[in-house]
């Protein structure tokens, strides 16, 4: 087997055989959820509801008027106990729906798709997938339907469906490669005729195999041209520009996006979720997220409702075998830690991470080694543009082209000085595009 | 469910078992063997004092410096050691006892500690104490003890074997220095073949080409070291040997070239980040090297060509990689 890759970029243990054997369970409901008014990237959305408003399973209870945001829908049938703020587990606190389930499920839904979709227009698969809810469910939530929405001028040719799933832990994508194919594959169809690509890849890294066969087998008699593209496990391979340079041989320019190199590229599960919805017509109101660390009583691959909080989660999982020091939402390499149990699973979740053994490196001066710079995959010189962040030289910074980096974490793993690399990096970055926004 | 008590980091959450320390023990490690066989070859009265005495020199003088400057002690990075092997390897056996501990306070005084210490010095310590001990006291540091038996001398030279322990040798280079290139031919069969293995008179570590190359082979297969550096090393200094129309297999074996190379050019702190920047500074040292031995008042190059390259390392460092997404200009 040909295996594909990009340069530099770093070989990680990938700890995925906790996990990766175990079939996706479906969680019951909870009692109650919390739906954060941002699950994206893009502008909060505003209530659909009231506080005593009964709402029903698929129901939309919150969306926004600008392009780039996707509406939020009921993931339970129930009761809005509320309309507050409450722990998110990426932006700390923000306003939120609090459902309580009443338990009738009632359910609305929208109408299916019908399953000639390359008979479809467009603009109705993106109304379609705007409707549903969809972000990109690998982690960054960008909402599905702008990526599917090419500028005049920029025609896209190919279609990139991201199954490298490169963090350690998760397997979450790997599961749903495997049981959810023919919703994924039919979801790659809807996204592939939206954005009017001309063929599309799935990029597996080598270490899911039997994702690479069962996806390959399904792919004979499929209605347009796609294939399997065996990818080296290799870290960050599922990051966007690293999966086209992969697999088409091109860089998105600094500060452009895939589009601008005519490629669109959305995740597996994205895909699953969205062929689930145009054969029953329920919009994104579940996912499937992947349990796992050192501390866990039940590890595993989970399918839960959208807002269902970690506490609940935990105790389906039967508690931990010791306390857990450290919570990380995603994975190891980018995942937010956790400073509470009372987050809940927003679309971008997948999964969490809790460990007991929290080992800390010791930190040295730099000694200029080089790792960093030889394992950068955007070819970028981390040592120089930490210590510009640290001696707040962020015109400097922007030079050496640091708005370029796509905060993988590579450099910070290999340093022997136990550098925060990346953080620095972030810094940075964050000055510098204030600065360059005029804020103060 | 008790109160969890969690901490918060920034990701990534995973870091790789590299370590400072680790890194400098794996570059004492590589040394060793160059080291046993420096003792071995040389007897222990001549080669382990000035070893033995050059480590606990640079890792006396850090500790002070820390001590007398009230910062944290930074011995324990194993870095003091790895400047101690690699000045006491190249040191002439037999040198005084006073050498080996002036060489290292001025390598870790001078050379590391008053740049602000590991990661901020701009030429190699070693090389540092190194150089000032060959201007300060050029004769003792040209004074090569060995074994009678492997006493080097041109053929023009009067031939003396007297019933002694050791007696002073000419080394290689300084053959080529004070005679000529063709009359170190003369001094015997196989000298290549001597050279490569270390049956040579010479620094105390850096006789065996075999045995340093294969030390570098360790750092390369624990991803200590990349091999660009040692690659243009040779090339370069190949390179002059060609146009001065001698063997460049003499050059790479014979004096410090290949400690030079492989562990005194390597050096992380004062050796460019980027690959691109790692061959031109690697050639340059090698071919500077090559220069000073074959036009220089010098019969060796080594220190010299690689202090120099390290002057140019700010510079070499501004040159950045092929921007992502962006074709050559």
């Amino acid at each position: 087997m040909k295996l594909r890759t990009f340069p530099q970029g770093v070989f990680l243990p990938h700890h995925k055989e906790d996990t990766a054997h175990l079939p996706i369970v479906r969680v019951p409901e909870p009692s109650r959820v919390v739906l954060p008014l941002i699950q994206h990237t893009g502008a909060p959305l505003k209530p659909l509801v009231n506080k005593g408003d009964t709402v029903k399973r698929g129901q939309k209870i919150a969306d926004a008027d600008a392009f780039v945001a996707a509406p939020v829908h009921a993931p339970l049938s129930g009761k809005v106990a509320g309309i507050e703020e409450w722990a998110h587990p990426t932006m700390g606190k923000f306003q939120a729906i609090v459902i309580e389930n009443d338990g009738k499920g009632e359910e609305e839904r929208y109408e299916p798709l019908p399953e000639t979709i390359e008979d479809l227009e467009p603009e109705r698969l993106r109304v379609f997938v705007r409707e549903g809810g969809f972000v990109g469910l690998g982690g960054a939530a960008f909402p599905t339907h702008v990526k599917l929405s090419p500028p005049q001028g920029k025609p896209i040719d190919s279609f990139i469906l991201n199954g490298a799933e490169c963090e350690p832990y998760l397997t979450c994508d790997h599961r749903v490669m495997l049981e959810r194919t023919e919703e994924m594959l039919l979801g790659l169809r809807i996204m592939v005729r939206a954005c009017g690509a001309k063929r599309a890849y799935i990029g597996i890294e080598d270490n899911k195999k039997d994702c690479i066969d069962h996806v390959a087998n399904l792919l004979r008699n499929f209605p347009i041209p796609a294939e399997v593209v065996p990818l080296r496990t290799k870290y960050p391979q599922g990051s966007e520009k690293h999966l086209i340079l992969a697999i088409l041989g091109r860089e998105v320019p600094p500060g452009g996006l895939p589009l601008d190199v005519g490629v669109v590229v959305n995740n597996v599960q994205t895909a699953a979720a969205l062929g689930r919805m145009a054969r029953t017509g329920l919009p994104l109101v579940e996912r499937v997220i992947t349990l796992s660390g050192d501390c866990l009583n039940k590890r595993g691959n989970f399918e839960v409702p959208l807002g269902m909080l970690l506490e609940d989660l935990v105790d389906f999982c039967e508690g931990f075998t010791a306390p857990p020091r450290k919570i990380i939402m995603g994975g190891p390499m980018t995942g937010i830690t956790q400073v509470s149990l009372a987050v809940p699973v927003i679309k971008g979740t997948s999964g969490f991470l809790f460990f007991r053994n929290v080992p800390k490196k010791r930190e040295y001066p730099c000694i200029r080694c080089g790792r960093c710079v030889a394992h950068c995959p955007m070819r970028l010189l981390p040592y120089l543009l930490g210590r510009l962040a640290e001696e707040s030289l962020f015109a400097e910074a922007e030079d050496n082209r640091v708005l370029d980096c796509v905060e993988c974490g590579s450099c910070a793993y290999v340093c022997p000085a136990g550098i925060a690399l990346v953080h620095l990096l972030k810094l940075a970055k964050f000055e510098v595009m204030r600065r360059k926004l005029g804020g103060k | 469910m008790e109160e969890l008590k969690l901490v918060t980091s920034a990701p990534p959450h995973l870091k790789s078992p590299v370590t400072v320390p680790w890194i400098m023990q794996q570059v004492v490690f590589a040394l060793l063997p160059a080291a046993v066989w420096g003792v071995v070859f040389f007897g222990p009265r001549l080669a382990l004092p000035p070893l033995v005495l050059s480590v606990l020199a640079c890792v006396g003088f850090e500790a002070l410096d820390c001590l007398a400057f009230r910062r944290p002690l930074t011995v324990g990075d194993w870095s003091a050691v790895v400047t101690g092997m690699l000045l006491g390897l190249s040191l002439p056996p037999g040198c005084p006892f006073w050498i080996p501990l002036v060489g290292g306070g001025v390598a870790i005084l001078l050379g590391k500690q008053m740049f602000g210490g590991i990661g901020q010095n701009t030429f190699n310590p070693a090389l540092v104490g190194r150089a000032v001990l060959l201007i300060s006291w050029p004769k003792i540091m040209a004074t090569w003890y060995v074994r009678p038996a492997f006493v080097l001398q041109p053929a023009q030279a009067a031939t003396y074997v007297t019933p002694v322990d050791v007696v002073t040798s000419a080394t290689p280079l300084g053959i080529v220095k004070a005679y000529g290139y063709p009359a170190v031919w003369e001094t015997g069969p196989n000298l290549l073949f001597r050279l490569f293995l270390g049956l040579i008179p010479g620094c105390i570590g850096e006789i065996s080409a075999l045995l340093l190359l294969l030390g570098f082979l360790y750092l390369l297969l624990r991803k200590v070291v990349q091999w660009d550096i040692p690659l243009f090393y040779a090339l370069g200094l190949s390179l002059v040997a060609l146009l001065a129309r001698q063997n460049p297999l003499f050059h790479l074996f014979a004096g410090g070239a290949i400690m030079g190379a492989c562990f005194m050019a390597t050096d992380y702190t004062t050796s460019p980040m980027t690959s691109r920047g790692r061959m031109i500074f690697g050639f340059g040292a090698g071919a500077l090297t090559g220069i000073i031995r074959w036009l220089g008042g010098y019969p060796e190059g080594v220190t010299f060509g690689i202090l120099t390259m390290n002057a140019l390392v700010p510079l070499l460092d501004r040159m950045l990689p092929r921007r992502f997404g962006v074709k050559k200009a």
